[in-house]
């Protein structure tokens, strides 16, 4: 079906290949997770599939790319169309109409596909992704999930054998995610569809019938989930996070692979496993002593409509105290991010109240806020503009009026802080995503802020530099920063936030220490959102741990000997099954 | 926020064939270019605005009312003071000047709300499908299309860009013109770089959907003529054909 042989590809500005000699066949009907960390080569090696590289984006090619047997060499991606489709991640970028039906017909007229016919693929390719219903919409009217399955029934409509997915639910909520997985899965047990898809997740691909693992423009693994399951530690030294629900496994001497949540805790029990007496308890005592200090802001009774009318907050209270780390959950549309743009004054309530330390931000200018509570945006490219790291950073203080000498104290503590001290003179626009999250961080940072809000810090960097980024975080918060941040991930919420305030529908449904909340699923249920595997098995066996750490010293094999697991790992940081090195009490 | 004119409506105006619209448009801007005194102007915003109601499209002048009011105001005053004339009114102003003054805003006017009428009532594919039956090549048409795509993104991200900024301190509302024009850089930077990068996907996007593949492309949408473009283009055609006798003959 597919044939890559010896291809290598070096970008026109790059001095290292990006690929290197990789030789791969994939089957027809096959299911390929792609993995590796930012800059090992997946979307380059899926780019070089259907012509985009090298008809799209320059550079050395070299090797032999086959499609059904054919050399593609000489096709652009349009002349493919019909037999490999691309979803993007960014599905904004895909979608070009103005009718959600005329959008799936674009590609079909495209190729000359007579009209009733198209009229049938519009109507057979809705169905398949679940938007029959919004025939007539506007695109623009439709929430994340919906435009990425409308870019992939968009696709489907092309009718490929062969379909790539570049990322296709990175930028998703939750819900949105699942929703398209579920219909990726339908498609695959309906026919003969081959599908390549690259996903940072390793959890979510534990369906697939192959992992293919690059690293440095090579092929560095390439096996089933079956024989990847116990290889964390050789996925860890290439940058992916092995299965969770395996170094679990691993952790309690039990090698079978697990679907889900429910089939481990029952593997636990019958593997003599049982929680240890007091465990909850113990857990919770550890909980205590956070964010115990003065109230800094306090939001009362907010309600906030946009102009068209929509009522995007309905009446919210809640209360943000000194030093602590707080995780703001919710699908999009929940009302996450209305409420810390209120928090530092760039919008403002249409009733109800925020105070900042006791005081009023009624009448407060956004820049007056902006000093006190510091917001960074999801994405660094949306604020980014100097030539060089240290001006970026030295934006805010300047604009403060500070004086030169107090700016470079600030920049420099603040680079510092971030761990980019050395590449205050670089061009931010040529460092890794990871990076530049980093230059956004440290110019909130020099502005010397009470609280910084990070709105999704995480989204879109790999799972070393997510590490790195939620481990600096965390250095903040003990060295007395207060942290509120926006996500989606459910296990970095678990892992370092100590209180959760979980949103729907413009209200707060539940504000409270982590562990209750994510411990309480009936009440997290409604919202979509899961608890983390780890939580989930700890849920199912009593234990209300966080981490791996904890599950795994709240059981005991056998009750009255030497209390085996429970002696082994302490509660300790919590951080730890995020990865290593990010463990920081 | 929808930053699409088009209003999805069911109206005689939207039942009519897009290349019917476009001339209906193209016939009411020959008729504000010929004349310069209010009254036949007066006359022809009053039938464009009945052809907008009748299109349900008067809804979006609610979105648009401010620039049209400033347009109007901007004309008027100047004209008042700039384009001379025998006999005074106040100060510096002349009665022929405030006459042209009106009669310009009520031109510029009209030619807006003649265009609001034909993209509130005309999907832009309808648009680019009209254009390649009267012969305009499918890439231009489509070029035209993707313009009127890129417009809400490119604000969207002009938005959240600008909110980024106030965030960090940066002040876009008050200092004097050379001090604002210094805090755009800021702004302008992270914009044109975030399209730019739009762009690219764009372009990966439109390859993948076999954009260009063909040479002959079919269409799920259909157009044509039916009997009440006869009429409406008759109409049309008469109305255009009393302002240019009023104009000429008179």
């Amino acid at each position: 079906m597919i044939r890559l042989d010896d291809v290598s590809f070096r970008y026109r500005v790059g001095k290292e290949p990006a690929l290197r000699e990789v030789t791969c066949h994939i089957r027809p009907g096959e299911l390929v997770g792609l993995l590796g960390r930012s800059g090992s080569g997946r979307s380059t090696l899926a780019a070089t599939l259907n012509g985009t590289i090298p008809h799209l984006v320059r550079g050395d090619l070299t090797g032999r790319v086959r499609i059904d047997g054919e050399d593609i060499r000489a096709k652009r991606p349009r002349d493919l169309a019909d037999r490999i489709g691309f979803v993007f991640q960014d599905f904004e970028a895909q979608l070009f109409s103005t009718d959600v039906s005329l959008e799936v017909a674009f590609g079909p007229e495209n190729l000359g596909v007579d009209r009733a016919e198209i009229a049938r693929r519009v109507e057979r390719c809705l169905r398949m992704v679940h938007l029959s219903h919004l025939g007539h919409k506007a695109p623009a009217a439709l929430s994340g999930g919906q435009k990425q399955r409308l870019a992939l029934a968009s696709i489907l409509a092309l009718e490929p054998r062969i379909l790539v997915l570049d990322e296709p639910t990175s930028d998703l909520d939750p819900a949105g995610r699942r929703e398209l997985l579920d219909v990726i899965r339908s498609l695959r047990q309906a026919g003969d569809l081959t599908l390549l898809m690259i996903d940072p997740e390793t959890d979510e691909m534990g369906w697939a019938d192959r992992l293919i693992v690059l690293d440095g423009g090579r092929i560095a693994v390439d096996g089933s989930p079956a024989a990847l399951w116990d290889r964390a530690d050789e996925l860890d030294a290439l940058g992916v996070k092995g299965f969770t629900l395996a170094s679990l496994g691993r952790r309690l001497g039990l090698t079978e692979r697990w679907p889900d949540a429910q089939s481990a805790a029952d593997a636990i029990r019958r593997g003599g496993w049982q929680p240890v007496a007091g465990a909850a308890e113990r857990l919770g005592a550890a909980d205590v002593a956070c964010g115990d200090g003065e109230t800094l802001l306090e939001v009362e009774n907010l309600i906030h409509r946009y102009p068209d009318g929509t009522e995007a907050l309905g009446g919210v209270s809640c209360a943000i105290r000194r030093g602590e780390f707080v995780a703001i959950l919710g699908q999009n549309g929940s009302g996450k991010t209305t409420l810390v743009k209120h928090l530092n004054g760039i919008l403002t309530p249409t009733t109800g109240e925020i105070r900042l330390a006791g005081r009023s931000l009624r009448g407060q200018p956004a820049t007056l806020l902006s000093r006190r509570v510091g917001l960074v945006f999801q994405n660094p490219d949306h604020q980014i503009f100097a030539e060089r790291v240290w001006d970026e950073v030295a934006f805010g203080p300047r604009l403060q009026g500070l004086s030169e000498a107090d700016v470079r104290r600030r920049v420099e503590e603040a680079l510092d802080a971030v761990g980019l001290a050395d590449l205050g003179d670089m061009d931010p626009f040529i460092l890794t995503k990871g990076s530049r999250q980093r230059v956004a961080v440290a110019s909130t940072l020099a502005t010397k802020p009470d609280v910084i809000i990070l709105d999704e810090p995480t989204t879109g960097l790999d799972y070393r530099e997510l590490q790195g980024m939620m481990a600096l975080i965390q250095r903040l918060n003990a060295a007395g920063h207060t942290i509120v941040i926006i996500t989606h991930a459910m296990d970095i919420a678990a892992a370092y936030a100590r209180r959760v305030i979980l949103m729907q529908g413009g209200r707060i449904l539940r504000d409270g220490p982590t562990r209750d909340v994510f411990a309480d699923e009936a009440c997290i249920g409604p919202t979509g959102l899961t608890p983390p595997p780890v939580v989930q098995v700890g849920n199912r066996l009593g234990i209300p741990a966080l981490t791996l750490d904890e599950l795994v010293s709240g059981l005991t094999r056998d009750v009255g000997a030497q209390g085996r697991g429970g002696a082994e790992a302490s509660p300790g940081p919590r951080a730890s099954d995020i990865g290593p090195g990010t463990a920081r009490s | 926020m929808n930053l699409f004119l088009y209003l999805d409506r069911d109206s005689p105006v939207h039942r009519l064939d897009p290349r019917t619209k476009l001339f209906l448009m193209l016939g009411s801007f020959a008729v504000a270019v010929l004349f310069f005194a209010p009254t036949p102007l007066l006359l022809l915003l009053g039938v464009l605005l009945v052809y907008g109601a009748l299109g349900r499209a008067l809804g979006n002048l609610r979105r648009i009312w401010v620039l049209l009011l400033s347009i109007a105001a901007v004309s008027i005053v100047s004209w008042s003071i700039f384009a001379g004339g025998s006999t005074p009114l106040v100060w510096r102003a002349t009665r022929e000047g405030f006459l042209y003054g009106i009669g310009a805003a009520v031109k510029i006017v009209s030619m807006i709300i003649s265009g609001l009428v034909f993209l509130s009532t005309t999907k832009t594919e309808e648009i680019v499908l009209g254009l390649i039956r009267l012969r305009v090549p499918f890439q231009a048409a489509f070029a035209f299309s993707l313009a009127i795509r890129m417009v809400p993104t490119i604000i969207g991200t002009a938005v959240t860009v600008t909110e980024a900024q106030r965030s960090r301190g940066l002040d876009t509302e008050s200092g004097g013109p050379l001090a604002r024009l210094r805090t755009y850089i800021p702004l302008l930077v992270p914009i044109f770089l975030h399209t730019l990068r739009n762009t690219d996907q764009l372009a990966k996007a439109l390859e993948s959907r076999g954009f260009g593949a063909r040479r002959e492309r079919t269409s799920l949408l259909t157009i044509g003529f039916q009997a009440r473009d006869v009429v409406a283009l008759a109409l049309g055609t008469m109305t255009v054909g009393v302002f240019v006798a009023a104009r000429f003959a008179w």
